[in-house]
């Protein structure tokens, strides 16, 4: 009896809550395809592809500037990568040490967590005020890819942390009492194992420093970041080739998450198979 | 004389101050199959995990074929451990788990498909070599534990449990392929278990623990007939206990004791304070046998399962005892509940020791 009201206003429920969430996505997306003299607004005046075009420099001079985002897409992305290998490394490694008890291991933790608790404002302007004071230009590359790693490494560290927790020592033992030395050790037995959580980790880094932004504005420098140069382009007037250009990373997130989830999809049978052997 | 393990007083005691193991005496010969046996928390476990080299030794030295291996990390000792829920690699198949040791030291392709298939053939593998082992059984798996601790051929093999989590039926048979391979290899065996059948069934000589104490180290039936403390007369088969006042030495070999349901007799010094008399050494007799102990009391319970009967008898004491005797006998079946009983032992199997 209560189910017959509860579940379908539940279902219209998060149906709503899913449109909400997805909504500005959704009327982005639709007006990505106005047409060439329609605005950044309903109602669309003609379908076209036109501003994609625009985007990707195909279309005959026009009265809106090209966005200038070729340059910056590539410096995310680039910047990103470097995020995401080192913050992984690190993370990986700090965890392998927290795995056994050490002196200093509680403040060392906090440490590192506090790397994305602080307000990216204040690390980001601290950040500058300390290159300014030592001499040291600020460049993506440099200023702010220390706080990239600063700020995705405890993201990373969490979630190897999490892997470890549920990991059976018992394995790596059967493995040392073979005769195989600890670095053969981790790499053909953990490492195998811990991947998906591996991937985890990288995936973590990569999208959160893809569109870092408070952290990244401070400690810039000249060159931007994919989301600060979309965001100097709205201080002038805004044009569709935003959106079109917004669908367009959105796919590219999407292909990352259906890449991870392939990956994903192939070692957790092995996961699964690992529990089965913990339980019996 | 070298022996393949040798520990000296090994102790740990965790920074806390807890003492997990203290003063572990032990000397392996070549190709012995030694159990520790013990209740959880004894420390059995622990000690094992120390000659593996997995778990610091704070007190003592472990020693093999003569080498001091105390500080040597766990790779680099003779030893090979098979866990209790056998530690198989996720990741690779029965294959390549049990090729791992030989494959990760880099032996040549030929020499290791030649080993790694031999043992595979010996445990009964190769038809699931290219299978995962979480398709297999427990049995299957157990066995895959063993082909790959036992295929980088190491001088002594350590068994933590490996019983444990499979099924009774099961527990028998690999009971047996471990008993009959240990004797075809000639390896020495260290085999940790909680289970006393297991303990007294398999091994040589049987260590028994308890609170991180070496009880006593004895052969299966020695540890039976004749314990040499209170806890192992109280965990290995079923025993009456019975505490008195030491009258010294009687007959050679033998010692009395002046107990509250009379005197008893034992093999013992005669300064003793316990009598351990297994429940299977009483029988019914007549009042006032001569050459025997007899205990005096109430029938208050009677079992008979197949040929064996289980009696709980009151003593005068009131104390109530445990024994067991044949079913078949007319004195047996002629008893009623409530009825009085003597019961006999010869002081041969009784055993004294110190409370």
């Amino acid at each position: 009896m209560q189910s017959r009201i509860l579940r379908p206003t539940l279902a219209i429920y998060t149906a709503a809550f899913l449109l909400f969430l997805y909504g500005p996505m959704i009327v982005l997306a639709i007006l990505s395809f106005q047409s060439s003299d329609g605005g950044p607004q309903f109602p669309i005046r003609d379908w076209s592809i036109y501003w994609y075009q625009h985007l990707l420099g195909l279309t005959e001079t026009s009265r809106v500037s090209q966005l200038p985002v070729g340059d910056s897409l590539l410096r995310s992305i680039l910047l990103a990568f470097m995020t995401t290998v080192v913050s992984t490394i690190l993370g990986v490694m700090s965890a392998e040490a927290f795995r056994t008890k050490f002196k200093g291991s509680g403040p060392a933790f906090y440490l590192i967590i506090l790397g994305m608790m602080v307000p990216g404002v204040l690390v980001g302007l601290g950040m500058a005020l300390l290159s300014n004071t030592l001499g040291i230009g600020r460049a993506w590359w440099g200023t702010s890819f220390v706080l990239h790693v600063v700020y995705t490494y405890p993201f990373a560290f969490l979630v190897m942390l999490a892997i470890f927790n549920r990991f059976d020592r018992s394995v790596e033992e059967a493995s040392l009492s073979l005769g195989v030395s600890p670095a053969q050790t981790f790499r053909r037995v953990t490492f195998p194992i811990i991947f998906p959580g591996v991937l985890s980790a990288m995936l973590f880094s990569f999208t959160l420093s893809y569109d870092e932004f408070s952290r990244t504005l401070f400690t810039i420098g000249s060159q931007l970041t994919l989301p600060l140069a979309i965001y100097g382009t709205f201080s002038v007037e805004i044009y569709p080739n935003i959106f079109a250009f917004g669908v367009l990373t959105t796919l590219f997130s999407f292909t990352l998450l259906v890449i991870y989830g392939l990956l994903m999809k192939r070692f957790t049978a092995k996961a699964a198979r690992f529990k089965g052997q913990e339980e019996n | 004389m070298l022996h393949d393990l040798e520990l000296i007083s090994v102790g740990k005691t965790y920074p806390d101050g807890t003492v997990a193991v203290s003063d572990f005496d032990l000397k392996v010969e070549k190709g012995e199959f030694v159990a520790f046996l013990g209740p959880s928390g004894c420390g059995k476990s622990t000690t094992l995990r120390m000659i593996a080299g997995f778990e610091d030794i704070t007190n003592g030295e472990v020693m093999m074929m003569g080498h001091n291996m105390t500080h040597v990390p766990p790779e680099k000792r003779p030893t090979s451990m098979i866990f209790q829920n056998y530690a198989l690699f996720p990741h690779m198949n029965v294959r390549e788990n049990v090729a791992f040791g030989l494959d990760v030291k880099g032996m040549p392709k030929a020499e290791r498909d030649r080993k790694v298939d031999r043992i595979l053939d010996m445990f009964n593998l190769d038809p699931v070599a290219n299978r995962k082992a979480d398709k297999l059984s427990g049995g299957q798996r157990q066995r895959i534990a063993l082909a790959r601790g036992l295929v980088v051929e190491p001088e002594i093999l350590l068994l933590d449990e490996p019983l444990g989590a499979l099924d009774a039926n099961l527990r028998r048979i690999i009971q047996n392929e471990l008993k009959l391979l240990q004797r075809e290899l000639g390896i020495t065996f260290i085999f940790v278990t909680h289970a006393q059948s297991e303990a007294l069934g398999l091994s040589d000589r049987v260590v028994v623990m308890s609170n991180g104490v070496v009880e006593q180290i004895s052969p299966p039936q020695q540890l039976y007939r004749r314990p040499q403390t209170p806890f192992v007369a109280d965990f290995i088969g079923s025993n009456t206990l019975i505490e008195g006042k030491p009258l010294g030495a009687g007959a050679p070999g033998f010692g009395r004791l002046d107990s509250p349901v009379g005197r008893i007799e034992g093999v013992g010094q005669g300064n003793e304070t316990l009598a351990v008399i297994p429940a299977e050494a009483f029988r019914i007799v007549p009042q006032n046998t001569d050459g025997e102990i007899t205990l005096s009391g109430t029938l208050i319970e009677r079992k008979l399962v197949g040929a064996v009967g289980h009696l709980n008898v009151r003593l005068a004491d009131a104390r109530e005892i445990s024994v067991e005797v044949s079913a078949d006998r007319p004195e047996v079946r002629a008893l009623a509940l409530g009825a009085s009983v003597t019961l006999g032992v010869d002081p041969n199997s009784v055993t004294l020791v110190h409370a």
